[in-house]
């Protein structure tokens, strides 16, 4: 249809057009605005008053500090709550002194932190109970008191050294493979990138199994298991893009490389999610840091080189871009630890762990789609793929003997 | 962007975040109850003298607590017992409404439901003389069926077991006061259990015909609260509020004597203990002489006692359960002994 100079009509309908557009957008909202002003002023006519108050606190975190115990809190129940009473438990019940900062009384989703000055034992078990006004009790039970750790010089050094050694220095000696791996023949390529895959695989479950876990702590309202849904699906997805970014960029013939950066990508982020339970467990005590728990995590994350540099065993490029790749593969287990002792909270555990997971299974697809593309499909299910994920996970299961409590 | 700037940008983005969430992050750190392994890397705790906070008097309730967190003294409840005086014509008649609507604030800021006797736990405190004709009037203001049981001598048809008052209803319970002693009295309609635990228990006291010499006295009633039902008392209490005399001691004169009436209504055993002193003791109230000098006192379920003593020193006495659960959790006070200028010498044993 040839287009029409515009005329007064055709203008006059079209700017109609537009305000229909604009009115039939904004018309539900200001419905919606409407009725919720008139529930506010007059109810809602319904009887849905329950027969006894519902409340929630949640505890976050116990400090234990010389002669002292704070207790941060939250709100998690529909309604404000008062905290009346605290009584501490050793063995039994005991009223206790306490004072609440800011205040006693917590609006919904409100933090508050409850300060007792007790003489706690180091070694012993505490019950701390909240008793609110409305007389319902809310208890948290600590099974070792131990000082918390405060932050300082040495405490943050000995964190990222921890780090350094979990984190880096494995992958750079996974790395240093890389000649060893391009000297094998040609059809163990294949079985190398299925090895890689078991491996991920494995790290990629495991990452999945600790985000649950801290998705069970987060407070009900921040809905933990989303987290993990958004974390997951947005990372897959964000991967994605970079990479497809990444070889318009480059323009490279085979994508080895690209490939090669995406693994250290997902597993440096995968790291960091790792270095936040290291750090998280260190700063609340849990963690038996002995010499083996270090040894177990080192040999361990070895595999992580090996995974980062199977991609470009058969690619060419400066040995500069090793350097990068251990880098971005490792180093981000250091903020992890420093971020995980300093400030842990399962939130960003869930997050970046569900992340970490992603990321893995984005790589885990790549890798597959690179060897159906270098062998075709059937070989996936051959013996030397077979072999190479078996290995993979079985490597992972050995070496997480030491690690795992 | 070269490979390697879009890697060095990643990590720094990263460590910016950290350092960022680092920051933030302190206003939210999480716990976790797993099991804990100290080890060589953690350094050695400091000694214990380090962990002992700055406290004053007892060390457990602050002796001077924060004001926001005591009972107001109108809330008190009055531990000073009715004196004894003569019935006319020999009888005495009281009436006990119960009320299941009541509220008490069993320990600041915490409020529980209650049923009551007259509106107060416990409930009044009845008193007459042996040999008296006591009526008692029930008005059952409740949803609930109830009785009164009075602890004494008295016919089956006034025991309060048997004789359901239904809500609305009323019921006269009539006897004659005997024996002397402490006759505690609750409702008995069942679950007994649940009734007394809500409130429904008071103290009778029967004085002896040649009565007992007179003295300052007090009347004190051990209970407890479970708040939620899981079996275990939260809060227990001199006269059902936790804590109460020790937010407002109870003042006694030094050399004067006292006499306590001490009575456990409670399904656990209790220790009355009185600090820096010895009492003479009167099992149940129902000897004219003490049967024991002593400073603590098992009450068994149920059971009850007359303690007199007098106190030679100035100063502020804790008053407890020995049971040091049951103190910790409200069952103490304080007796604040005030200086006379002459102590009069009173005969000890």
């Amino acid at each position: 249809m040839a287009s029409e100079p515009a005329t007064p009509n055709v203008v006059a309908e079209t700017r109609r057009g537009t305000t229909l557009v604009v009115a039939s957008a904004l018309l539900p909202l200001l419905l919606l605005g409407g009725i919720l002003y008139l529930f506010v002023r007059t109810g809602t006519g319904l009887n849905l008053a329950a027969p006894a108050p519902i409340e929630k606190i949640e505890f976050e975190r116990v400090e234990f500090l010389p002669g002292e115990i704070r207790a941060h809190v939250i709100n998690t129940g529909p309604d404000e709550v008062t905290i009346a009473q605290v009584q501490v438990g050793w063995l039994n019940r005991s009223a206790w002194d306490f004072t609440v900062e800011p205040g006693p009384t917590l609006p919904r989703l409100g933090r508050a932190t409850v300060v007792l000055p007790y003489p706690w034992v180091p070694g012993e078990p505490y019950e701390i109970a909240l008793i609110t006004a409305n007389t319902l009790i809310f208890t948290h039970d600590v099974e070792i008191a131990a000082e918390t750790p405060r932050a300082s010089a040495a405490m943050l050094g000995t964190l990222a050294l921890l780090g350094v050694y979990v984190g880096v220095i494995p992958v750079f000696l996974g790395i240093g493979w890389l000649p060893f791996l391009r000297a094998l023949p040609q059809r163990w390529y294949f079985f190398l990138l299925s090895l890689t895959v078991g491996l991920l695989v494995f790290l990629g479950v495991d990452a999945l199994h600790e985000a649950l876990e801290n998705a069970a702590r987060v407070p009900g309202p921040f809905q933990g298991v989303a987290l993990i849904l958004a974390g997951l699906s947005l990372s897959v997805l964000g991967l994605y893009a970079v990479s497809n970014w990444l070889k318009q960029r480059r323009k490279e013939a085979t994508g080895g490389l690209v490939l090669a950066y995406t693994v250290a990508l997902s597993i440096g982020l995968h790291n960091l999610g790792e270095g936040l339970a290291i750090g998280g467990a260190y700063a609340l005590g849990e963690v038996a840091m002995g010499t083996l728990l270090v040894l177990g995590f080192t040999v361990h994350n070895l595999t992580e080189g090996v995974a980062v540099v199977a991609p470009v065993v058969r690619s060419q490029f400066r040995w500069t871009h090793l350097v990068w790749l251990g880098l971005l593969a490792g180093a981000p287990t250091i903020a992890g630890t420093l971020l995980g002792a300093l400030a842990f909270n399962p939130l960003w555990a869930v997050l970046f762990l569900a992340i970490g997971a992603g990321a893995i299974l984005q790589v885990v697809i790549e890798i597959t789609r690179h060897q159906v593309r270098q062998a075709g499909a059937a070989a996936l299910v051959g013996g030397f793929s077979l072999a190479g994920f078996a290995l993979g996970l079985a490597v992972m299961y050995t070496t997480g003997l030491f690690v795992a409590v | 962007m070269s490979g390697r700037a879009i890697v060095a940008t990643v990590v720094l983005t990263l460590a910016l975040v950290a350092a960022g969430l680092a920051l933030l992050g302190t206003a939210n750190p999480v716990s976790a109850g797993r099991t804990v392994v100290l080890s060589e890397a953690v350094e050695a705790p400091a000694a214990h003298g380090h962990h002992l906070p700055p406290t004053k008097g007892s060390g457990l309730y602050q002796f001077e607590h924060p004001g926001r967190r005591q009972f107001d003294a109108g809330q008190v409840f009055n531990p000073v017992p009715p004196p004894p005086t003569p019935a006319p014509d020999g009888v005495r008649e009281f009436t006990l409404v119960i009320e299941e609507d009541g509220v008490l604030e069993v320990a600041p800021g915490v409020k529980v439901p209650v049923w009551t006797f007259n509106g107060t736990v416990p409930g009044p405190i009845l008193r007459a003389t042996e040999g008296d004709r006591v009526r008692v009037t029930l008005v059952n203001k409740g949803r609930l069926p109830h009785t009164i049981h009075f602890h004494g001598i008295h016919p089956a048809n006034m025991d309060g077991v048997f004789e359901l008052v239904a809500p609305g209803g009323s019921y006269t319970y009539e006897f004659i006061a005997a024996p002397y002693g402490i006759m505690p009295y609750h409702c008995h309609s069942m679950p007994t259990s649940q009734h007394m635990h809500n409130g429904l228990y008071g103290m009778m006291i029967i004085d002896p015909k040649e009565g007992r010499k007179p003295m300052k006295e007090l009347a004190m009633i051990m209970s407890a609260f479970d708040l939620d039902r899981d079996g275990e008392a939260d809060f227990y209490a001199w006269n059902a509020r936790a804590f109460q005399y020790a937010d407002h001691p109870i003042e006694l004169e030094q050399g004067e004597p006292v006499r306590m009436y001490v009575a456990n209504v409670f399904e656990e055993v209790m220790a009355p203990h009185l600090h820096g002193n010895m009492f003479h003791l009167y099992p149940t109230g129902t000897t004219l002489q003490p049967t024991e000098y002593t400073d603590v006192k098992t009450l068994g379920i149920a059971e009850r006692a007359i303690l007199e003593f007098q106190y030679d020193f100035p100063g502020y006495y804790m008053f407890q359960c020995h049971v040091s659960e049951h103190m910790e959790q409200g069952l103490m006070g304080w007796l604040h002994v005030k200086e006379r200028q002459h102590v009069a010498a009173q005969k000890r044993r």
